[in-house]
């Protein structure tokens, strides 16, 4: 398991202080999580809280991993392709292959 | 949805969709459908990790920010219906903070976990800091002092009630 060092720089950023306690909304949090399912419907206090960090996390590594992607095409830019790549190629992130795809047809509307 | 309404009434002007929502069970736009706002993450919290995690040279085209938001909501949505799966089986109606890190887990999320109890547990330190300044959510806390109405005092008790633990 990794450590959480790389991580501590959100850490800091997000709770003590500079930007906020939250970088998230907690009640949007909660009402997306209250729309997954007609079976959500109660959740604790903490669990939008869980979810501030966990999407911040989650943002990073999708961002880092399709930065790469950019790179490698040397560019700039950071694109809606190189995010689409970036679910393709991870392998915890083939719940999104669907929404990636989707949209990458659906667009440019 | 009535909850929201209420708040208007009282003259609440709080940020449309903003941090200050109250119930929201089942919270849906009479209108259509479900509204933008409620669906994802405001862009700009999202464009703003972002950057953090690009060095300073790195752009970030708008739709690549979009298709973000959108995941990230994706996430939110499968992390929560994992740990409602698991919380039905056990017979169990809320689903807590150790649901969410046991769905992670088990959705190959677990570089997460550690980071997160770390955050928990500063958390849950600065929540018992501040305790007793009784002001709930960022949002009901701005609104609570927007409006010193007794409608505002049955909406913070209202959330307080299902958001205990979410003051700092």
């Amino acid at each position: 398991m990794k450590r959480p060092g790389t991580y501590s720089g959100i850490l800091s950023g997000g709770i003590s202080g500079r930007t906020g306690p939250h970088l998230l909304p907690l009640a949007r949090i909660k009402k997306i999580m209250k729309k997954s399912s007609d079976d959500v419907k109660m959740i604790t206090g903490e669990a939008p809280i869980v979810f501030s960090k966990a999407c911040e996390l989650f943002i990073e590594e999708i961002t880092k991993r399709a930065w790469n992607i950019t790179l490698q095409g040397k560019r700039r830019t950071l694109c809606k392709e190189d995010v689409a790549s970036a679910v393709i190629t991870t392998d915890i992130f083939d719940f999104l292959v669907n929404l990636v795809s989707d949209s990458a047809k659906s667009e440019e509307s | 949805m009535a909850d929201g309404r209420a708040g208007g009434s009282l003259g609440v002007p709080g940020s449309p969709g903003g941090g200050g929502s109250h119930d929201s069970g089942g919270d849906q736009s009479p209108r259509s459908g479900v509204r933008e706002q409620d669906r994802f993450l405001p862009i700009a919290n999202i464009s703003r990790i972002m950057k953090k995690a690009l060095p300073a040279n790195g752009k970030i085209a708008k739709d690549a920010k979009e298709t973000v938001q959108e995941c990230v909501s994706e996430f939110i949505s499968f992390i929560t219906s994992e740990a409602s799966d698991k919380c039905q089986k056990e017979k169990r109606k809320t689903i807590n903070g150790d649901d969410l890190l046991w769905a992670m887990a088990t959705l190959g999320f677990e570089d997460y976990i550690d980071p997160l109890k770390v955050y928990l547990a500063r958390y849950r330190e600065l929540e018992g800091d501040t305790k007793g300044s009784g002001k709930g959510a960022d949002g009901s806390a701005r609104k609570d002092a927007l409006v010193p109405n007794p409608g505002s005092q049955v909406q913070l008790a209202h959330q307080v009630s299902f958001t205990q633990g979410m003051n700092y």
